[in-house]
């Protein structure tokens, strides 16, 4: 058994290591490859697909104009403080919520209930109890984020093995111990992929409020440039959101691969 | 002189701390209006530094019984007594616990693992240290300090536990099942190494098992349960000699101890 777990671990690393950044280079060269070839065969018009150079040369001046960078700040700033809410809240909720049978039994269906509802069908009551400000577009970051941590929550607290609560308590932790020591422990694994996927889902909400109405903010920058046919932008703008999602998510998945190792 | 006294002082002091007594447990429990009655009448007097196991067919309640004398469940009526002290509580001074499942933290290394009811109480990190490193040291497991749960063996995960339970010297440890899950070889020399630690520190041990073969080997005295609700019905006194070895078991005495064992859980089996 011993052996076997060594071996696994090897096998885990090497993929995670160099494999990764290999798979990286592969999947860039076959994106840009296409690209190139669809205009090169003449299957798209250039005017609908400038070339890859091209749209590089835009995101590279982009990131250098002050005006971008401000809709940068205003998108980034949404998604922080939409985050900071919601992940704790969530968190802290499902605790309270797993904690109580009575609660778990009435609260539990309803979360999952709303969960498959889509987010987006609520953006016009946003807007019309909130207008189109700073706040309304954070409240329904956090109203897209907070369900998929309440369920991680939920399935967190459920992995935490009894076994190890009891050995705590047969060495005398107190209530608070056992949360620290046991609970949180047990339950980063689960809470780090909640972390992952609230991101993403945050980031959907936040942008898609922007590009439906908005003042400022990256999502309204991609609307504007897609119904201006500003191609070069609009690409480019995707390029870049998608690099720095991708960023973020390979991030927190590093820190995931650490605490692997006792996840079984 | 004089340190022959304090000596004769701590024998008797700590010896006594060792003294575990039960008096008139009985426990109920309520399962959707359902009172069913898990243990009944049961008194035990285990002298300190005495190796005593307690066996018995399956759902007697040896378990439940267990937990009580460790102070994580409380019984429904009578008293448990540690050291002269009622258990009302865990008390990991007073009694080491191992379980069936080493229940080791899989985000904990060995050490780490065997100092966790120090830093539960706070106990500086070089204290701590030095302490958990002496208790794997025991358990044999020196150079596995820095491993994980994960690249230990079941039989190195329940050393740890051992050594987890044994490092705040407490006088008396319990161990619930502790080699259920093992092979039959690790049993068989985890068996000896447990013996070997008890005949080293000089702890009561009270052990429970549901393996006729362990209880002979293992035990000073065995105490036989019947089936629910759980009652003593045997307190067999060992008489093979110590160091046990592997060889006893093919002794005439062990066969009649097992069988005498068997003979009075096989009657309750079956009811």
């Amino acid at each position: 058994m011993t052996d076997a777990a060594a071996e696994t671990g090897i096998r885990r690393q090497r993929v995670g290591g160099a494999g990764g950044l290999v798979t990286w280079a592969v999947a860039l060269a076959v994106l840009f490859g296409t690209w190139q070839a669809t205009l090169a065969l003449g299957l798209m018009q250039p005017e609908l697909l400038p070339p890859v150079g091209d749209v590089l040369a835009t995101a590279f001046d982009l990131v250098r104009r002050p005006s971008f960078l401000g809709h940068v700040g205003v998108t980034l700033a949404e998604i922080s403080v939409a985050f900071v809410i919601a992940v704790p809240l969530g968190v802290l909720l499902g605790i309270a919520i797993s904690e109580s049978p009575y609660w778990s039994q009435v609260l539990k269906p309803i979360v999952f209930l709303i969960f498959s509802i889509p987010k987006t069908i609520f953006l016009p009551m946003f807007i019309l109890a909130f207008g189109i400000t700073f706040g309304q577009k954070v409240g329904f970051g956090v109203f897209s984020t907070i369900f998929i941590v309440l369920i991680s929550s939920f399935s967190a607290l459920e992995s935490i093995k009894s076994d190890h609560v009891r050995v705590a308590r047969a060495y005398g932790a107190t209530r608070s111990q056992i949360a620290w020591r046991v609970y949180l422990p047990s339950m980063a694994p689960i809470l780090l992929e909640a972390v992952r996927l609230a991101m993403i889902f945050n980031l959907t909400g936040i942008l898609l409020a922007e590009m439906y109405a908005s003042r400022a903010g990256l999502g309204q920058l991609i609307a504007n440039w897609g119904e201006n046919f500003m191609l070069k932008e609009l690409l480019a703008g995707i390029l870049l959101i998608s690099t720095a999602a991708i960023l973020f998510n390979e991030a927190v998945r590093w820190f995931e691969r650490k605490c692997e190792h006792w996840r079984t | 002189m004089a340190e022959d006294k304090t000596n004769t002082k701590l024998r008797v002091v700590s010896s006594l701390a060792g003294a575990v007594a039960v008096r008139g447990l009985g426990h109920t429990y309520n399962t959707s209006g359902r009172v069913t009655q898990a243990l009944a009448d049961i008194e035990l007097d285990i002298k300190p530094g005495r190796f005593v196991v307690i066996v018995g067919p399956s759902g007697c309640g040896k378990s439940s019984l267990l937990m009580m004398m460790t102070g994580l469940v409380a019984p429904t009526s009578g008293t448990i007594l540690c050291g002269g002290q009622p258990m009302t509580a865990p008390d990991p001074d007073r009694v080491g616990v191992v379980f069936q499942e080493a229940s080791l933290y899989p985000w904990l290394t060995a050490q780490d693992n065997v100092e966790f009811p120090l830093s539960l109480r706070g106990i500086p990190k070089s204290e701590r240290a030095a302490r958990a490193r002496d208790k794997l040291a025991l358990v044999g497991l020196t150079g596995f300090e820095d491993r994980y749960p994960h690249e230990l063996s079941g039989g190195m995960k329940q050393r740890v536990s051992i050594a987890r339970g044994l490092v705040q010297n407490p006088p008396i440890l319990m161990l619930d099942e502790p080699f259920a899950a093992l092979d039959e070889q690790t049993r068989i020399s985890m068996g000896d190494e447990l013996l070997r630690i008890w005949e080293e520190t000089g702890k009561t041990v009270i052990f429970v098992t549901h393996s006729l073969t362990e209880a002979a080997y293992l035990a000073d005295e065995i105490i036989v349960m019947s089936a629910r609700p759980g009652r003593i019905i045997d307190r067999i006194e060992v008489d093979l000699p110590r160091p046990r070895t592997y060889a006893m078991m093919a002794t005439p005495r062990f066969a009649e101890l097992r069988e005498r064992i068997w003979n009075q859980i096989k009657t309750q089996a079956s009811e």
